[in-house]
């Protein structure tokens, strides 16, 4: 059980015969353990796998939905994103060396400090650790791939499409100019002519898309898919944080999208979301915008938290120190994440109850935030330290975060931060936490994983370099900030003139930039002599803690020859030196050399070609109807693809269930994901309630509620959608007993009543129109059309989801052995049928 | 993903198309309540909680049973349920934040 | 490895040393000699938690180094001790922030409360109006209107209104307290005591667009009876060229062209998109703060303004020399 000599890397897969060689275009390498390669979910299937051709070189590159393979995807394209965003920030600082800088003109100015955020943020950070998630979650929890493989694939192709969008207004002179976090009204047509700030929203809306697929992806991958005995408190801290972090993005992107949806209602058909001159509130923006916007500073710090706690053990070889409360902790500044969003907003005028409210909630974070620093220290404390570079940057990023944190104390009081907010203090505050925070911690990632990712070891001296520059750098930038915003410099000027003894900081800073470029440059020297010439990983270099040490560098395609039953926590490394209560794995060897049959999915090109025509989508809403129309029906032909690609040719006999979709949990994937998925609907429609009812009353011309909206109409249709819920649990009940015929007969009553519904609001809003109220006509109008709107765009595509699964029963290709995939739309169309009746409560009843 | 987790792949809820007609029923007689109330002058005063509490009774039926949560993993329960409590818990702070439950509307513009 | 531990803090310490010690940190914006009651108050949370901070810091530093310093790797067969964690000191280091920020939070909330408080009845209203890209600065209670310099007395408590019309602006005199967000659609106030007279530099704070960085003004706060002074001056209408003088021809100028559309000058024209400009040749400055007020950078200004300032919403009026020269005088005997 236990391999001799284990201490550095001897759970090398000696027994495999053929290793995947190293170097990224390795890791795909066809050991012959792959045994299938499984074109279905069902085991039926198995035999004509070898008939599968397997596409090769950039092909399978494009089709690919192997987990590794993404991660490597989302590494390198993040880590261009993050070059670009690197080099604004040296534009940036060039211009503000000297005072009257005159790099670049006010315009490419406002541009660049736009896209610097928004590339940092959207395009560097985030995908940087999705490529963590993508990499390392799977091998940390023993699973073979994510619960959605393509699902995978597609997220990461539309992160790159919106990515390459958003940045395309460069080209043509219109790179978004209005700030990372857009406020209206200055995003308003009024204020922002020109397709910059419709290439951002729009550019936004499919970035929100990809990360919201993916954070349903790696929660319910993590939920579903652990290896037989990793409960929950014996998982690794870096996929807590990935949990942590899927959640947060779950829960805080809708109200990003309904932000969104409601500036783009503004400026492409005229509304006033936001307007004062139409009764809107720009602050609805801000409060909307935040919501998301302070969950998404845990969403980009716990990943590197998570790295931090991984390493720092693995280093200081010993376990890391108060584990449950890490993970109290984590899941503590996740939850109030949610309740603190307004201390962005002090400057706003709030009122000095809310001031207050927001401020203590604020500070209360900073309790979980101290147990975790003090945590780390102490798993350091008392161990045996190996400093190498990896380590380096962790205790970089406790000592930088440190300071973020502290100064991010100050931003929690009010009156202190009415001071300090907007100017470069803020500026200071959020580097200390994104940079020396994030990606101090994700470089830790990076030096900590690269071995077991490309299958080469990184060169340590270049490395320690690489870190003492990045780390002067840093501080030489980000420091003076904090003093020009003492001194009263204001964030986001082109510009500033001599005489306020700002000059000497900003040169300072300049300074530091360009150290923190020079350090760039050592790492991607590092990187490149690695690949060409650094020495082969092992597959356990540093001891390990985690599962991912126990199988090759890098890892075959399948991961793991047999799924790994996990005993405690840090499995690998009880089973590497084991205590009085033994080893951690019941059988750490298996990992390597078992040769039970896999399944791996298939590769599949729709995810790459769904992708594209939402980027089709996207150009037309800059372009032409014409466009938009083409690409909503391509991404609609490409979820069918997606959705269809894999079901079998025919029905699933009842008891035949597909196996590929059920994880350790004894759940399937999909119901839970869809579970998940719903959850995240309650925020995008709870928002999209919310703006109704702020601007109830607020409207300053034409028809109100209680003058135009249809009781008996409405009743009506709650009633119809009421029978239909029935109808749909009919359905799902008459699959399950096996009964495909009433299966189809409930499902086509299901569909009509839907129909009904449509046509009774279509026949609705025709009345509102010939009464006079329009889309445009005043806020409720607006509110009213957005939110029945997209109640009834659910309810459309419920209707052709539910006549696609009655029209695939008819023939014959949905049995009662797919009775989930009944189960699951039905979920969906009873969640419409909720929302209807929060909607007819809300909005019909309660005038 | 292996076959020792296969028996409880599937779960089927306890209710049948008996239970089903039941909750139906009572939906339609809740639903009936509500327009009801809503032309009853003399229910003016609690129309706003009695409708609320009558949406939720729906709310909470057509979740339970149709979305047969009562019968279902505890897990489906969390991933729906911790959500519409920090909705609602958003939405409410919203309506706060921006004056809805005062009277006085957003704080208008004072002297043009 | 040893001497490079050093070397890690060598920065960080002397930046800190010169944050302590002040020097380096002089500016006429600063936020660190604040001059009115609002700026005081927020320093002094400001100081306090600065020190919280320094004191949290070093411990952290510290022990990070000590441990740094002691806990290397020398045998690589004999493990460390596995502790897993102690519950006392975590209980420890969850209870001590919360006692901290207990000390924070009361001063934090108490002057929440008093520095939003009602205003009281003698302070002086002035509404505070953000455009892009200047700041308007009306006193209804004295019936004046001007831009860009915002006069206050010493000594006496100011109720600003701020409000704008277009973008959200933020009014920030640094010297003078913080800063306070002019959304559209909403009014907003700061309730201030300037306590020493000076000339303080503030700027937009919150990006408004092609011009932010140009969007600047400065709060003169006088002594009580100079400021009933110069707003005794300000309420008299615009001084009347004398006759034939250059000053009357830029007069007439003015009278004729596109300039009476969107600017004010008392008894001449009656434009509300610009400055109001019945004083203009009183103030330190023009072009929302940009320029110095003198006579050549007027005339530069009056050449092209959008060239000085990007997207200046006052277009090019091609001037011809003899025009702008004109103008000039006229609008700088606008005492």
């Amino acid at each position: 059980m236990l391999v001799p000599g284990a201490r550095t890397g001897a759970l090398r897969a000696r027994a495999l015969p053929a290793q995947p060689r190293g170097g990224i275009g390795g890791v795909f390498g066809d050991p012959p353990e792959r045994l299938a390669v499984a074109t279905t979910t069902t085991a039926a299937a198995l035999p004509h796998a070898g008939a599968h051709a397997e596409p090769r070189g950039l092909a399978a590159w494009l089709t690919t939905v192997d987990h590794k393979r993404i991660g490597l995807l989302y590494g390198v394209t993040a880590f261009v994103f993050f070059l670009v965003g690197g080099v604004e920030a040296l534009l940036i600082r060039l211009q503000l060396a000297f005072p009257d800088g005159r790099v670049v003109s006010a315009e490419r100015f406002n541009e660049l400090f736009t896209m610097h955020g928004t590339t940092m943020v959207f395009l560097a950070l985030m995908p940087l650790s999705a490529a963590f998630f993508n990499y390392l979650v799977p091998l940390q929890i023993g699973a073979r791939d994510v619960a959605f493989p393509r699902l995978n694939a597609f997220s990461y192709w539309v992160f790159l499409l919106g990515g390459l969008f958003i940045n395309s207004g460069f080209l043509y002179g219109a790179a978004p100019h209005a700030g990372w976090f857009g406020y209206a009204t200055l995003t308003e047509k009024p204020f922002s002519i020109g397709p910059h700030t419709d290439l951002w929203l729009v550019g936004l809306l499919l970035l929100g898309t990809s990360t919201l697929i993916s954070g349903l992806n790696f929660l319910i991958t993590i939920l579903n898919l652990r290896a037989p005995g990793m409960s929950f408190l014996r998982m690794p801290m870096f996929t807590w944080t990935t949990v942590v972090t899927s959640l947060l993005i779950i829960l805080a992107f809708p109200p990003l999208t309904v932000a969104l949806i409601l500036l783009l209602f503004d400026r492409f058909f005229g509304t006033s979301f936001y307007l004062p001159a139409g009764g809107g509130s720009p602050v609805l923006w801000q409060h909307l915008f935040w919501i998301f916007g302070h969950p998404e500073v845990y969403i980009l710090i716990l990943p590197a938290m998570g790295i931090v706690s991984e390493v720092i053990p693995t280093f200081a070889r010993k376990p890391l120190f108060g584990y449950v409360a890490m993970v109290y902790a984590t899941a503590l500044i996740g939850f109030f994440g949610f309740g603190v969003w307004a201390h962005h907003m002090f400057a706003v005028g709030l009122g000095p109850i809310a001031d207050s409210a927001f401020s203590l909630a604020s500070m209360i974070i900073a309790v979980p935030t101290g147990i975790k620093i003090f945590n780390w220290l102490s798993t350091a404390w008392g161990g045996a330290l190996r400093l190498r570079t990896s380590l380096c940057f962790a205790f970089g990023f406790i000592a930088m975060f440190t300071i973020g944190g502290l100064s991010g104390i100050m931003h929690a009081s009010p009156p202190v931060d009415l001071q300090q907010t907007d100017s470069y203090f803020v500026v200071a505050h959020l580097h200390y936490v994104l940079f020396g925070g994030t990606v101090l911690g994700l470089f830790a990632g990076i030096y900590y994983w690269w071995p077991k990712m490309t299958g080469r070891m990184l060169d340590e001296r270049l490395g320690q370099l690489h870190f003492w520059l990045m780390l002067l750098g840093m501080n030489l930038t980000f420091f003076p900030m904090h003093f020009l915003g003492l001194m009263g410099m204001p964030r986001r000027i082109y510009t500033y003139p001599a005489g306020l003894g700002w000059e000497t900081w900003n040169l300072v800073a300049t300074a530091g930039a360009a150290t923190i470029g020079l350090s760039i440059l050592v790492f991607l020297g590092n990187a490149l002599r690695s690949a060409a010439r650094g020495p082969a990983a092992p597959a356990d270099p540093w001891d390990g803690r985690t599962l991912e040490w126990a199988i090759p560098s890098p890892p075959p395609a399948y991961n793991f020859a047999t799924v790994p039953t996990v005993l405690r926590r840090d499995a690998l490394w009880l089973t590497k030196h084991p205590d009085a209560r033994g080893p951690g794995l019941a059988d750490a060897a298996a990992l390597v050399s078992g040769r039970e049959p896999i399944h791996m999915p298939p590769p599949s090109a729709w995810p790459i070609l769904t992708a594209s025509a939402m980027l089709v989508l996207s150009v037309g809403a800059l372009v032409h109807e014409v466009v938009v129309g083409l690409g909503a029906a391509l991404t609609i032909a490409g979820v069918f693809a997606i959705a269809l690609e894999h079901l079998p040719a025919r029905a699933v006999p009842a008891g035949g269930h597909e196996a590929i979709h059920i994880g350790t949990t004894g759940l399937d994937h999909r119901k839970m994901a869809m579970w998940a998925f719903l959850g995240s609907e309650c925020l995008f429609f709870g928002t999209l309630i919310s703006t109704y009812l702020v601007y109830k009353g607020r409207s300053l011309s034409g028809p109100t509620t209680h003058e135009i909206l249809n009781i008996p109409l409405t009743s009506f249709s709650t009633f119809d959608l009421l029978m239909s819920s029935l109808t749909m649990v009919l359905a799902v009940a008459a699959i399950q007993r096996g009964d495909t015929r009433a299966t189809q007969r409930w499902l086509l009553a299901t569909v009509l009543l839907g129909l009904v519904f449509l046509g009774g609001q279509v026949y609705e809003f025709n009345q509102f129109l010939g009464e006079g109220l329009g889309l445009t006509t005043n806020l409720f109008g607006s509110t009213f059309y957005v939110l029945v709107g997209f109640h009834g765009a659910h309810v459309s595509v419920g209707v052709l989801w539910l006549a696609t699964l009655w029209h695939l029963t008819r023939r014959g290709r949905i049995g009662p052995g797919q009775a989930v995939l009944v189960d699951i739309a039905g979920l969906y169309w009873h969640f419409v049928d909720v929302v209807w009746i929060a909607i007819f409560t809300l909005i019909y009843l309660i005038q | 993903m292996s076959a020792q987790s296969s028996e409880h792949a599937t779960e089927h809820p306890q209710a049948g198309p008996r239970t089903y007609l039941v909750i139906a029923a009572f939906l339609i007689l809740l639903t009936v309540m509500e327009v009801a109330v809503f032309y009853i002058p003399a229910l003016a005063r609690v129309l706003i909680p009695l409708l609320i509490f009558l949406a939720l009774a729906k709310f909470g039926l057509v979740a339970m049973f149709y979305m047969h949560l009562r019968f279902d993993h505890v897990w489906f329960s969390y991933l729906f349920v911790a959500p519409l409590v920090i909705a609602t818990g958003l939405a409410i702070a919203l309506l706060w934040l921006l004056h809805v439950f005062g009277s006085t509307g957003l704080r208008p513009a004072t002297g043009g | 490895m040893r001497r490079l531990r050093w070397w890690r803090l060598a920065p960080l310490g002397l930046l800190v040393a010169v944050a302590l010690t002040g020097c380096g940190l002089a500016s006429p914006a600063t936020t660190l000699a604040p001059k009115s009651d609002f700026g005081r108050l927020s320093h002094g949370i400001f100081l306090e938690i600065l020190w919280w901070d320094v004191g949290i810091f070093a411990v952290v530093a510290i022990v990070l180094l000590i441990a740094i310093a002691r806990f290397r790797e020398r045998d690589p067969a004999s493990l460390p001790r596995q502790v897993r964690g102690n519950a006392r000191l975590e209980l420890a280091w969850t209870i001590a922030p919360v006692i901290v920020l207990t000390f924070i939070a009361f001063p934090t909330v108490s002057t929440v409360f008093r520095t939003q408080a009602a205003p009281t009845g003698d302070a002086l209203r002035v509404r505070v109006v953000g455009h892009q890209w200047w700041w308007e600065f009306e006193y209804p209670d004295l019936g004046i209107t001007t831009a860009t310099d915002l006069h206050l007395p010493a000594g006496q408590p100011v109720m600003l209104e701020l409000t704008s019309p277009d973008v959200i602006h933020s009014f920030w005199v640094p010297q003078l307290g913080g800063k306070r967000d002019t959304p559209p659609g909403q009014v907003n106030r700061i309730l201030l005591t300037a306590t020493a007279p000076g000339a303080y530099p503030g700027q937009c704070a919150e990006f408004c667009g092609l011009s932010h960085a140009n969007m600047r003004h400065t709060a003169v706060v006088q002594p009580a009876g100079e400021f009933q002074a110069w707003a005794a001056r300000q309420k008299t209408p615009a001084a009347e060229p004398a006759e034939g003088s250059p000053a009357a021809k830029g007069r007439d100028l003015f009278r004729a062209s596109a300039c009476v559309g969107c600017h004010t000058i008392r008894g001449v024209s009656g434009g509300g998109l610009g400055p109001d400009l019945t004083h203009v040749g009183s103030r330190r400055t023009i072009a929302g703060g940009m320029l110095p007020n003198t006579p050549a950078e007027l005339a530069r200004w009056l050449r092209d303004p959008p060239a000085v300032k990007p997207g200046s919403l006052m277009p090019n009026l091609h001037l011809s020399e003899a025009e702008v020269t004109a103008l000039v005088a006229y609008l700088t005997s606008l005492k």
